[in-house]
């Protein structure tokens, strides 16, 4: 069968299979390139073979844009380059494309600015944090802060490669040529071999502070000029908490790091305000709500006596000691407490065991109308939306 | 399900997909134009756009209440500025009319591109967004099929929300098949006939086994003598070939096709196996395929030390060190291919130096390890030896907040995405003023 | 009027939870009892976090939850458990197994 005709021929509902390929020819192709051309030639001689059937071609106008973009601009993307991203560069307002090489190197999405394909870490980097945390025993905090990788991700490694050697003595096939190309495609960080590298050039941000739900609001607060306005007291006034005595402040600012590792180990004793169902924490200051507080006064140190740089790491050295010891202790304590109130009872007769938790039917958990959602069971009068629209029905989360 | 999303090229939608008909659509998609539309007309527009791409297969009602206008947002902390500063410089003297000299040019938050963050969460896109699928259709075939589990658990539900920690991993056979480029004809002829062969086999096998054991030795044993003959005439001949058939293999030329690439590596597979069962231990060759292969790669490296070594120190201790590594390895399999290289060593005079030289040693170890990790095997579903299908550089980034190892085809979830200054963790082809748009439309104020 | 402890059944299709309740014993399963003093899910779970030595020996679990002096309180002014709660409560320590309670 013909080529369709394009363009404004191809409204006339007449026209479509008028039998000009010649025209076909010269009318698109006028400003393409030779590739494409031939492309095409070659397109219209396969259908004379078919000039019998009657379905309609393949090949619509659309299709013949898309090859020939294929074929010449985007032929560069079939392949991978090896140790370089390659993706579509961004356009120009002109239409042309887009000289600056950092947009073309990290942005995926040529329309989006605001994503940018960030580097993963390279297979060296994971063995190393690997055999950190692993075979030298080190926290992951400190192996966090030295490798300049969060700490969540440093778990996620640790989790991960301990699974990728289990699987290799098991003898599992791995998908390693897939993870090479992986590897190939996308931006990584490499193991710097001077390891203090990392901390200039760290791979993601490790102290990022969430912003609060509290802090949405702007408010407006007059303050007296000769008071000292800081950080305690901004969360303070997000929270609507009363402002802090003078006379507990002014110690607070003489030992502020006491204040916050106070904060970070009895993340219980947070004072709270507000009452019933209205009760929150106070709103601490970011110092206490970032991953790592303990940098702060390493920093503080720092910038106080700088002529002894020995001194400060040996007090921060005992600081993240301290932390961690804290940390330790106070899981213990919360899983001994678990213990307590949980009995466990295995019966002969049962193959399965019983675990009795204890808890209280009071006034006070019940609440005034017997609804109260501390007390134990399900609660009466409160209806059952089993079957209602948008009830979620699938696990919500699976136990490891 | 239906599948709806189909990437057609008039009326033109971006889906979450590698196809390369979906990347000619994402290299031409333009902004909407907003001169002349009214606003509902460009939220309309906006959202239409977003949600062909973000979770076109979760239902329109579910997305709406899964939408949030509460957007999760970092903000990275320096240490050295809090310890600075308490925060009362940046209150002083504010009321009595003096200006702040705070920094202003931090990059604005694009708070409005994390609209589609909740959707981040479901399984079958996080396994779209690790790279372990083709497309999110896809991905959610994988859960749906039992090849998912999160957390050592089977998880056959797409929409399954996952919470930071989360561990998942999809069987490594269906990704390298979803991330392969596919068989072409000859492949898939060639795949059926060995699947015929293989299931006609079973029944006579147990009867014929014992024979085709016996025959398999006798052959073996033959070939064994005679290679041994050959081996004692010229060591460095097959050495020499063996390595020009690496040279070819790894060599990066594109335009050779596909089908001669493969019989080039399929000669130098059975090169070496020949070199490999001319060991002792040739009987248990397909057992041990592990070992030798270990072996060869230690004789290699135990051959480029004694190299250096050569070079620096003098001949007569590398030889010591030669002669104690054959009888080290005297009864291994790789016996033979390390006798070669002992005695091309042990004469260099012989040798061509250039025969010799690290990056050919280089090239053959890479031969090696390519052709024990990436093989020939006609019943996988996807073209062997593995190569990443077309277009898949385009579309390849891992967003932070996923940790995926590669080689075990497994992701942990590590939190939710956040929005920080100047940039969004979802990854949306759309710019902001689509993002923006899409994003007053779920306001409900319209 | 009798004083019961028994289960009322709540938890969706496929998915039983129970409420140990003190009712009269002449009302309805679900409706509104005395008193709620515990919650029993008898689906067992399996414990998580364990090695692997430990986790061929372990057995699968039942969650209770119970107020102990509460249950011993209604016991002592004659509520009469159910069968299954008898059991429960005999596994707690706080009435005799029904086997080996005299008849």
């Amino acid at each position: 069968m013909p080529p369709r005709l394009q363009g404004q021929l191809a409204t006339n509902p007449l026209l479509p299979y008028i039998s000009s390929s010649s025209t076909t020819t010269s009318s698109s192709l006028s400003n393409l390139p030779t590739q494409y051309s031939s492309q095409l030639i070659s397109c219209s001689s396969r259908r004379t073979n078919r000039s019998f059937s009657s379905a309609p071609s393949s090949q619509t106008k659309h299709r013949n844009e898309m090859f020939a973009w294929l074929n010449t601009g985007g032929s560069r993307l079939k392949d991978h380059k090896p140790g370089r991203t390659n993706y579509l560069w961004p356009k120009t307002e002109a239409g042309l494309e887009s000289m600056n090489r950092d947009l073309k190197s990290s942005h995926p999405f040529p329309l989006n600015k605001d994503y940018i394909s960030q580097p993963i870490l390279s297979e060296e980097l994971r063995n190393e944090i690997h055999t950190r945390v692993v075979f030298k025993k080190q926290s992951i905090r400190s192996v966090s802060v030295d490798l300049g990788v969060d700490m969540r991700r440093v778990g996620a490694v640790v989790r991960l490669v301990t699974m990728e050697k289990r699987m290799k003595q098991q003898g599992k096939s791995l998908a390693l040529p897939y993870a090479r190309a992986v590897h190939e495609m996308v931006p990584t960080t490499p193991l710097y071999y001077d390891v203090s590298e990392h901390r200039q050039h760290p791979h993601e941000s490790i102290n990022d502070l969430p912003v609060h739900r509290l802090t949405d609001p702007q408010i407006f607060y007059p303050v007296s000029e000769s008071r000292q306005f800081n950080r305690v007291d901004a969360g303070r006034v997000f929270s609507a908490a009363p402002a802090l005595e003078r006379r507990e402040a002014a110690e607070n600012a003489t030992n502020p790091a006491e204040v916050i590792s106070r904060i970070t180990q009895n993340p219980s004793r947070i004072e709270r305000v507000g009452k019933g169902e209205n009760e929150q924490e106070v709103l601490q200051p970011a110092d206490a709500r970032i991953p790592h507080p303990h940098l702060i006064q390493y920093e503080r140190l720092a910038q106080s006596r700088s002529t002894e740089p020995k001194k400060n790491r040996e007090a921060y050295k005992q600081a993240i000691m301290q932390e961690e010891t804290a940390e330790k202790e106070r899981k213990r304590l919360a899983k001994e407490r678990q213990e307590q109130q949980l009995t466990k009872v295995q019966p002969d007769s049962s193959r399965f065991e019983f675990r009795f938790k204890d808890v209280v039917v009071s006034k006070e958990t019940t609440g005034p109308d017997g609804r109260g959602h501390k007390a134990p069971g399900r609660r009466y009068g409160v209806p059952s939306y089993e079957r209602k629209k948008g009830q979620v029905k699938i696990p919500t989360q699976v136990q490891v | 399900m239906r599948n709806r999303a189909t990437t057609p090229l008039s009326k033109p939608k971006v889906r979450q997909s590698w196809s390369k008909y979906n990347l000619f659509n994402l290299q031409r998609m333009r902004n909407p134009p907003t001169a002349t539309r009214t606003f509902f007309q460009q939220k309309w527009t906006a959202k239409s756009m977003a949600r062909a791409y973000h979770g076109e297969q979760v239902r329109e009602s579910q997305w709406a209440r899964m939408f949030s206008r509460r957007i999760r947002s970092v903000v990275p902390m320096q240490a050295a500025n809090l310890a600075a500063d308490d925060g009362s410089n940046m209150s002083a003297g504010r009321g009595s009319g003096l200006d702040s000299d705070i920094n202003l040019s931090a990059p604005l938050t694009p708070f409005t591109q994390m609209t589609f963050a909740p959707l981040e969460r479901r399984l079958d896109v996080a396994i779209f967004r690790s790279m372990f699928a083709s497309s999110a259709r896809q991905a959610r075939q994988f859960v749906v099929h039992g090849a998912v589990t999160v957390n050592g658990k089977k998880m056959r539900y797409p929409g399954y929300l996952l919470n930071p920690g989360d561990l998942f991993q999809v069987e490594p056979d269906r990704v390298m098949y979803a991330t392969g480029a596919p068989k072409d004809k000859k492949e898939r002829r060639e795949g059926r006939v060995a699947r015929k062969q293989a299931a006609e086999q079973p029944e006579p096998e147990a009867a014929k086994e014992e024979g085709a054991a016996e025959e398999g030795a006798e052959k073996e044993a033959e070939s064994e003598e005679q290679s041994k003959e050959e081996e004692k005439i010229n060591p460095r001949e097959t050495l020499k070939k063996l390595l020009e058939q690496a040279k070819t293999i790894m060599d990066d030329s594109k335009d050779v096709l596909a089908a001669k690439r493969k019989q080039e590596l399929r000669g130098f597979q059975k090169a070496v196996k020949r070199v490999l069962s001319r060991g002792d231990s040739s009987t248990v060759l397909k057992d041990n395929l592990e070992s030798q292969f270990s072996d060869l790669i230690t004789a290699l490296k135990a051959k480029r030390q004694e190299k250096k070594g050569s070079k620096k120190v003098k001949r007569s201790r590398s030889s010591e060190e030669d002669s104690a590594a054959a009888t080290t390895s005297d009864a291994q399999p790789g016996e033979a291919l390390t006798e070669a290289f002992r005695q091309a060593a042990e004469n260099p005079d012989d040798v061509d130096t250039s025969e010799l030289s690290n990056e050919e040693f280089d090239v053959l170890k890479r031969a090696l390890v390519q052709m024990r990790d990436n093989p020939i095997d006609n019943t996988k579903p996807y073209a062997t030896p593995w190569r990443p299908r077309d277009y898949m550089g385009a579309f390849a980034h891992i967003p932070r907040y996923l940790e995926v190892n590669h080689s075990i085809c497994a992701a942990v979830y590590l939190r939710h995405p956040v929005a920080r200054p100047g940039y969004s963790e979802v990854p949306t082809p759309f710019s902001q003023a689509v993002g923006t748009a899409a994003f007053a439309w779920y306001l409900r104020r319209r | 009027m009798v004083v019961r402890i028994r289960l009322a059944r709540f938890g969706n299709k496929h998915q039983p939870f129970y409420n140990i309740v003190v009712a009269q014993a002449r009302t309805a399963r679900n409706s509104k009892p005395l008193e709620v003093i515990g919650t029993y899910n008898p689906v067992p779970q399996r414990p998580t976090n364990l090695s692997e030595e430990e986790a061929r020996s372990a057995r699968p679990y039942k969650d209770v939850a119970l107020d102990r002096s509460r249950a011993k309180y209604w016991l002592g002014v004659g509520a009469q458990p159910s069968d299954s709660v008898w059991r429960l409560l005999s596994l707690a320590g706080l009435s005799e197994s029904k086997e080996k309670a005299p008849k």
